[in-house]
């Protein structure tokens, strides 16, 4: 595969990438942080909904615990990436330790769907990894950017974080199997926003789920048996 | 924002997202993990993500005006553009538009 074959086969991911980061660093610029913030994370994190979500968290001045656990419960859906590249990876060099940080949703997507030749297989994956995490930072360096250099009123832009998470919760659900955990968030989140303390709500809603989802697993999960 | 509260979080959720990606290259590279931690995986992230939903939403005073409307429609043009054509970023962007114009225009 040529190197411009490859670019080609990352053109979707880049579609998303490079809007999503333009949104994110606009986000992060009118939460005041500096610019190149937004590479430090688009960089060293690399998860598009952890990142709108860290941002979040940084506006209500979260604790660092909370942003920790919140972020790895968040992200815990990409062990089942990784569970599915176990074997494939197995042969690659010390490299893939990139190509494990580095596996994101639409990662994940473009490996496990794209035919690549076992030869130069490794090397093909690092450079689609590798040009998919340059979309992103590209995306959210010039969104950070544009947010100092534009002159618009940004009030209410936060609402693109909202409106990610009621995406990302209709595409979960679509995927899954079972259908009461969805119903029980909806009740626990509903409930939480309006009685739980502003400042406990994430911490303990996720909580309470977490709990729910493992006490009751013989009647919620009829797939796994 | 304090700088060295940023620096720490970066550097937390760094090693968070790292975590969740490579503990099963750790741990199961012989055995299959168990049934309930593939219960867990499977269905953890849709309740994490609805509840960050309402999370998002925390803040809004729901029983003063403007009542959370521009929210409302905001989340009912997110679900009903997605759900017609499917397109994640048309749906954020044209929800967010409608909604910086209700709080910056309409709910002024």
């Amino acid at each position: 595969m040529s190197f411009l074959s490859i670019v080609k086969v990352t053109v979707p991911v880049m579609m998303g990438y490079i809007p999503l980061g333009m949104a994110f660093g606009l986000l992060l610029s009118s939460l005041l942080i500096p610019w190149y913030y937004a590479f430090y994370m688009s960089v060293f994190i690399f998860a598009g909904s952890g990142q709108f979500l860290a941002l979040s968290l940084f506006a209500s001045q979260a604790t660092i615990l909370e942003i920790g656990v919140a972020t790895f419960l968040l992200n815990l859906r990409h062990t089942f990436y990784g569970l599915a590249m176990v074997s494939t990876f197995k042969n690659f060099s010390w490299k893939k330790n990139y190509l494990i940080f580095g596996l994101t949703d639409e990662t994940f997507a473009l490996l496990k769907t794209r035919e690549v030749d076992e030869k130069n297989r490794e090397k093909i994956y690092l450079i689609i990894t590798a040009l998919n995490q340059f979309y992103w930072v590209l995306g959210s360096v010039v969104g950070a950017l544009l947010g100092n250099i534009l002159p618009f009123n940004y009030k209410g832009i936060e609402f693109s974080l909202t409106a990610l998470f009621v995406v990302l919760s209709i595409d979960l659900y679509n995927k899954s199997k079972l259908h009461k955990p969805f119903l029980i968030s909806l009740v626990i989140g509903f409930l939480g926003m309006l009685v739980f303390p502003s400042d406990k709500m994430l911490v303990l809603s996720l909580s309470l789920a977490a709990i729910i989802l493992i006490l009751f697993k013989k009647q919620l999960d009829n797939v796994h048996g | 924002m304090d700088s060295s509260y940023i620096i720490a979080a970066i550097v937390v959720a760094s090693l968070m997202t790292y975590l969740t990606r490579i503990i099963p290259f750790l741990f199961f590279r012989k055995k299959e993990p168990s049934a309930l931690i593939r219960y867990i995986e499977w269905n953890m992230p849709v309740m994490i993500m609805v509840i960050l939903v309402f999370y998002a939403l925390k803040d809004v005073n729901w029983v003063a005006y403007p009542y959370g409307i521009a929210e409302i429609v905001g989340v009912g043009i997110t679900i009903v553009s997605y759900l017609k054509y499917k397109n994640a970023l048309l749906s954020i962007f044209l929800a967010t538009i409608v909604y910086m114009i209700l709080v910056q225009k309409v709910f002024v």
